[in-house]
């Protein structure tokens, strides 16, 4: 009797696991057969952002990025880029302030008098173009493949259109591991052309702004050299060294910038467009350092740039990222500092007295002497155990950038007392999510 | 005799930078913090090429970590 129950106990317990067992098989084939969402993208990765940027009592944009990219598992990637910029508001023509009301034309216009859309710049005013408008779309796709368990190949083009401006590029790369892959070695090339068709035609440099001397579209070339090695230094340090060399030629004035010429008592007498010259290369090293602790890590980033036309530029900019202790949410403060020298031909002002036939010159003041700092801080929260994807991220950045000129040319007469280098201030906000 | 000392300067010189080289880098199982998101270079592609643009846009400098071609016509 005792043997028949036994017997009994063992048959039941039996049937129990075999069925245990077919429930998990039909559970894990059903799971096979339809991974779900997650499961079907395990290799790709979906980055997204939506920027808003504000120049103080200047331009305002929106930008939203899209970047798409799929692992191959085998060191291959491909990645896809969409972009587009919503750009308005008031953007500086190049012109001084003034003691009295000034009259601008927008770019389409033909005559001062005739324009449908002239401007006037209030006594003490920075001139600026109220009526900026633009608008950008770009596309970018990068291809990487391996060729060998140590060397990779990478291909990119790009595509950036405006309504005045388009611009194609192509870019190449190998990179090749060395030291068990501690160290790589990458080489690059990028060759840009772009086509530039300013609204109401391009400027004859250094024309007088009144006589509206426009030609046709024009076009620049630039062709681009980089050399990095990136260097395992330990278990949490990692240092990157580019040196990389550029080179372009053609058109490279700002078709809507002009220059106020000013005579021997400090009032604007008329403008000039502005003329720089047409080859421009520009040397840069750059150096950065990463290292990370248990719930932290710190990028610091250094470069020196120089170029042809007298720019010479200091960057340094350091990222430290804190991670909470369960490591679902971290807090990354930025902070960067920027300084340039002028370039060789940038003047504020022409005097009336000086012939600038065959001469460079530009007022852009992005092309003066000026230092500037950005501050910032990006709050993050990791989605992965609620959306089941290691990426998964929502995200929200805050910068501040401050932009202010360093020795600038006192004016005389009237332009004394007159703000002739007003600072800028923009804040950039932006919201992303990473799937 | 000054040449022979250059070239022992340049021996011991050169051997300490091989010897510092070859202290430096990991085994393939120690690369478990350089593997995390936060430490990669590239990690932060977005934010770095919206702000890349800004600067573009704003100075006379761009590249460094990349190719100095901005592809937009603000500056």
């Amino acid at each position: 009797m005792q043997l028949r129950a036994d017997a009994a106990r063992l048959r039941r317990r039996l049937i129990a696991a075999s069925c245990a067992l077919l429930t998990t098989s039909a559970a894990r084939s059903e799971e096979a057969a339809n991974p779900g969402v997650a499961g079907a993208l395990t290799d790709w990765l979906l980055e997204s952002a939506l920027a808003y940027y504000h120049e103080d009592g200047r331009i305002q944009a929106i930008e939203p990025v899209v970047n798409v990219s799929k692992n191959y598992g085998d060191g291959g990637t491909l990645g896809l880029n969409l972009t587009f910029d919503s750009l308005s508001g008031s953007s500086p023509n190049g012109a001084l302030p003034s003691r009295s009301p000034q009259t601008f034309a927008s770019p389409s216009g033909k005559s001062l008098i005739l324009s449908k859309h002239t401007y006037t710049t209030a006594p003490g005013d920075l001139p600026v173009d109220p009526h900026y408008h633009d608008q950008r779309f770009a596309l970018g796709v990068d291809w990487t493949l391996p060729l060998t368990r140590l060397t990779r190949a990478s291909f990119g083009g790009k595509l950036s259109y405006e309504d005045d401006f388009l611009s194609s590029s192509l870019s190449a790369s190998i990179a090749h591991d060395f030291n068990e892959k501690n160290t790589t070695v990458l080489f690059g090339i990028n060759d840009e052309n772009d086509s530039l068709h300013p609204i109401g035609g391009a400027p004859v440099p250094l024309s007088d702004y009144e006589l509206f001397e426009k030609t046709d579209h024009k076009s620049k070339n630039g062709t681009g050299l980089l050399l990095s090695v990136t260097q395992i230094m330990t278990r949490t340090w990692l240092a990157e060294f580019n040196v990389s060399l550029d080179r372009f030629s053609g058109y490279l004035n700002d078709p809507y910038k002009i220059i106020s010429v000013i005579d021997a008592s400090g009032n604007d007498v008329g403008y000039v467009y502005e003329n720089r010259p047409d080859t421009r290369t520009r040397r840069s090293a750059y150096l950065e350092n990463r290292v990370g602790w248990e719930r932290a890590s710190a990028a610091l980033s250094l470069r020196y740039m120089t170029d042809t036309w007298g720019v010479h530029s200091d960057t340094v900019q350091l990222h430290l990222r804190w991670w909470n202790t369960e490591r679902n949410k971290y807090l990354e403060p930025t902070v960067r500092w920027y300084r340039q020298t002028a370039a060789d031909f940038y003047t504020p002002w022409i005097g009336d007295s000086v012939s600038p036939n065959e001469a460079y010159a530009s007022a852009d003041s992005r092309l003066g002497g000026f230092h500037a700092l950005t501050y910032g801080v990006k709050y993050g929260i990791k989605l992965d155990d609620k959306l089941n994807r290691e990426a998964a991220e929502i995200n929200i950045r805050v910068e501040y950038y401050e932009q202010t000129v360093d020795h600038g040319l006192p004016g005389a007469g009237a332009l004394q007392g007159l703000d002739l280098y007003p600072r800028l201030n923009a804040v950039l906000l932006q919201i992303g999510f990473d799937y | 005799m000054q040449l022979r000392r250059r070239w022992v300067f340049m021996i011991i010189t050169g051997a300490a930078l091989a010897s510092g080289c070859t202290s430096v880098g990991v085994r393939p199982w120690q690369r478990d913090v350089l593997s995390r998101q936060d430490m990669q270079l590239n990690g932060n592609s977005i934010d770095d090429a919206i702000d890349d643009h800004l600067y573009f846009s704003k100075e006379a400098s761009s590249g460094g970590r990349s190719f100095a071609g901005g592809g937009c016509g603000c500056n």
